[in-house]
């Protein structure tokens, strides 16, 4: 039976090769009968199209496109992730909260937009959030006079004056502190029992050298305005960016408060009362004992949610948003050949995800619970 | 006994299999020997890719165009889902030339991003959907461009009021349809003239509407004939926009074949030509039947009627190109000659002839020898 088990895994492994073979012996012929390169040669071609809030000119290689594409994807997933992450654990502890108008408005939320499909809360948010409610230029909402909000981006405050290595270097400073204050109070907290503090002690010591360093290297802060018809001075956030994040974070989220409602009800019922038996308060409860044990629960299928978001990012080519998708697509619209330049981009997605998991994976086995 | 019948269901397998690998091995050997599906066999045929796609456009009986639905004047959709246009007509056209059915079409719509991607799988048969003519799409798209049946250039279209030329334009949002020629165009003239123009682009026309309409951008840019026609269908009415004098760039639109089928690109070719060679003559699709019974040997070869050869006997003119003989005539009596497809579908918009007038007339239009 070992050797016909063994001979049906060869013969799974040789259908499935000869399939691939045949594929891409159709494929070579193909291409080379109608003198498609398949090569990546294009991508040090002149890109022809400009790529909106960036600093990129038409006249760079496709190659800096692709980068630039990587890079806005990856902004979009980063800052997605976490603001989903925020949101979702919000709301998930809000399903179970005792008050009914809080519980009853959590599972609304989710019931509504886990049950739509991400691009056509995405068209809704571009077409009536973005381009509908947010003002026209000319008629633009400048609050505080720190900001600008207009359907062709928002202005936001953002530093000025200091840039490159000096920047780095206070920010090095920052998170080493940071790092050393948390051993600090660790430390303490184990020999005196005194409660560490150790997140929020070190977090304002970190956003104080920030501001201390960047006081210190002279920098300054540079306001939104509207010039003319374009934003100018601040940091501008892209309408399609702003689109395409607010649909994922309002998206995910719906689907991490399931989870995190469920890893709180995951974690057994005698460590809440216990809690409560040490005369902890609720925000206690909840942030010291239960959220730490169901968070544990959480981190695998987190992880899916992430993946799924970053997957789901691509979705935002379709508004603008020049993600590795939107780059992809224009450069082959602009005679660049698909196949290879459609590989590039199924490339990156792979090796992302890939790497994703492996964080994810090295965040469950950190904080699993240690069997003895 | 179970394990018997296991053993036999393997050894089936095992048959079959090894019949697999044996066609995967012998792939090159059968091609050779002509058992292989039409994309492979004759290598050293007319073309690279076989050569083969006029045969069999004509065993399938319909043509697959390569089109889009919502492009004023040039293809849309009307009331009965048909589709209506300028480029329409030229499917409807080469249809006619091939098949002798100028309905036989399948309007295949396309997305501009995937409209060479549909070309080089096979999905259609030609190309006819408002798409410039470069250097790098002949080359790298694999696309074989062919007669231009509208020769366009880009312009830029305001809010009324809001811009009287284009030089005024600084510090400003232009909106364009991405992956397009047009795109980098607007980039090019911006630097050309010392401007700053921030460029978005869009996946789609109906999204670069919405954006314009809801004040994302000052300036909408594409090729003249496309804003003309969108503008016709504004929904604050046409008066509502305004299209600046400035011409900033050639756009040759062609229709397109995919690269190594020399047959086929000769005669979706002649087919367009036909409806400029009908023009240049003077036939019309009502008029047409009046000259069947013309002295002109030029125009009884050209609609494939008999005429007297040079010996005196009665002969019929085939060019050898794999059309039917009447193909001009099926042409322009089921669909028309090149300017009544003009009239029909971009006069109304407001489009002149322009440079699309026949060369006669000072324009580019020029048909080729049928002979």
């Amino acid at each position: 039976m070992r050797v016909l088990s063994w001979a049906f895994q060869l013969l799974v492994f040789a259908v499935v090769a000869a399939i691939f073979f045949w594929l891409w012996g159709n494929f070579t012929r193909n291409t080379e009968a109608s003198g498609i390169p398949t090569n990546f040669d294009f991508l040090s071609n002149p890109a022809t199209f400009s790529i909106p809030g960036a600093d990129f000119s038409p006249n760079e290689p496709v190659r800096n496109a692709y980068i630039v594409g990587v890079l806005n994807t990856l902004r979009v997933s980063v800052v997605g992730s976490i603001l989903a992450t925020i949101l979702g654990t919000l709301i998930g502890i809000g399903r179970l909260s005792r008050n009914w108008v809080v519980s009853r408005l959590s599972a609304v939320y989710v019931e509504l937009f886990r049950n739509i499909p991400l691009l056509v809360l995405l068209t809704f948010v571009f077409l009536g959030v973005v381009l509908q409610v947010m003002p026209s230029i000319e008629v633009s909402w400048n609050p505080l006079d720190w900001f600008v909000v207009s359907n062709r981006g928002i202005g936001v405050p953002w530093y000025d004056g200091v840039t490159g290595w000096s920047l780095s270097l206070v920010f090095t400073i920052g998170v080493v502190s940071w790092w050393m204050i948390a051993r600090w109070r660790q430390s303490v907290f184990e020999r005196t029992g005194r409660p560490s503090h150790a997140g929020l002690l070190g977090g304002s010591f970190f956003v104080l050298t920030l501001i201390v360093g960047w006081i210190v290297l002279g920098g300054a802060v540079s306001l939104p305005a509207v010039d003319g018809r374009q934003i100018v001075g601040g940091i501008r956030i892209d309408p399609s960016f702003f689109a395409i994040l607010l649909a994922l974070v309002i998206y995910t989220a719906s689907h991490i408060a399931e989870i995190v409602r469920g890893s709180i009800q995951a974690v057994p019922k005698g460590q809440g009362e216990a809690a409560a038996a040490l005369a902890l308060t609720g925000f206690q409860r909840m942030w010291k004992v239960i959220l730490p044990q169901a968070m544990r629960i959480a981190i695998p299928p987190l992880g899916n949610q992430y993946l799924n978001l970053i997957k789901n990012s691509s979705l935002g080519a379709g508004f603008s948003y020049f993600d590795i998708t939107n780059v992809t697509q224009i450069t082959v619209g602009n005679g660049s050949p698909a196949v290879p330049a459609f590989f590039l981009a199924l490339v990156f997605y792979v090796v992302i995800s890939l790497i994703t998991s492996a964080l994810v994976n090295v965040a469950n086995r950190r904080f699993e619970l240690v069997e003895r | 006994m179970k394990k018997i019948k296991l053993l036999a269901v393997f050894a089936v397998m095992a048959l079959v299999f090894a019949a697999c690998t044996d066609d995967g091995d012998a792939a090159d050997t059968t091609a050779a020997n002509g058992e292989e599906p039409a994309t492979t066999q004759a290598e050293g045929g007319d073309g690279a890719a076989g050569g083969a796609l006029l045969a069999e456009v004509q065993e399938r009986g319909t043509l697959n165009c390569g089109t889009r639905d919502a492009f004023p004047g040039f293809a849309v959709l009307d009331a009965n889902g048909e589709h209506v246009g300028f480029d329409s007509d030229f499917c409807r056209a080469i249809a006619a030339a091939v098949l002798g059915d100028a309905e036989a079409v399948e309007h295949v719509d396309l997305e501009t991003a995937d409209r060479f991607t549909a070309l080089q799988s096979g999905q259609i048969d030609v190309l006819v959907r408002n798409t410039t003519w470069t250097a790098g799409r002949d080359g790298v798209e694999g696309a074989t461009f062919l007669q231009v049946n509208y020769y366009d250039g880009q312009g830029m279209m305001v809010n009324t009021g809001d811009f009287s030329s284009v030089t005024e334009m600084d510090g400003v949002v232009i909106c364009s349809a991405g992956g397009t020629t047009t795109e980098g165009d607007a980039a090019a003239e911006a630097a050309r003239l010392g401007l700053d123009w921030e460029i978005r682009s869009f996946p789609d026309t109906d999204l670069l509407q919405e954006a314009f309409q809801a004040g994302q951008c000052d300036g909408w840019t594409s090729d003249t004939s496309q804003l003309t026609g969108l503008r016709s269908v504004y929904p604050d009415g046409p008066e509502a926009l305004t299209i600046l004098p400035e011409v900033f760039s050639k756009q040759p639109l062609a229709p397109a074949v995919l690269d190594g089928d020399t047959a086929w690109a000769q005669a979706v070719n002649w087919a367009i030509i036909a409806t400029i060679q009908a023009e240049e003559f003077g036939i019309t699709s009502e008029n047409v039947d009046d000259f069947l019974d013309t002295d002109d040997v030029n125009i009884r070869r050209f609609l494939g009627l008999d005429f007297e050869g040079d010996e005196g006997d009665t002969t019929t003119f085939d060019p050898g190109l794999g059309l039917p003989l009447d193909f001009a005539y099926q042409v322009v009596s089921q669909v028309g000659n090149y300017g009544e497809i003009f009239e029909e579908h971009l006069a109304p918009l407001g489009l002149e002839r322009g440079l699309n007038a026949l060369w006669t007339d000072g324009g580019l239009m020029y048909a080729m020898p049928y002979r």
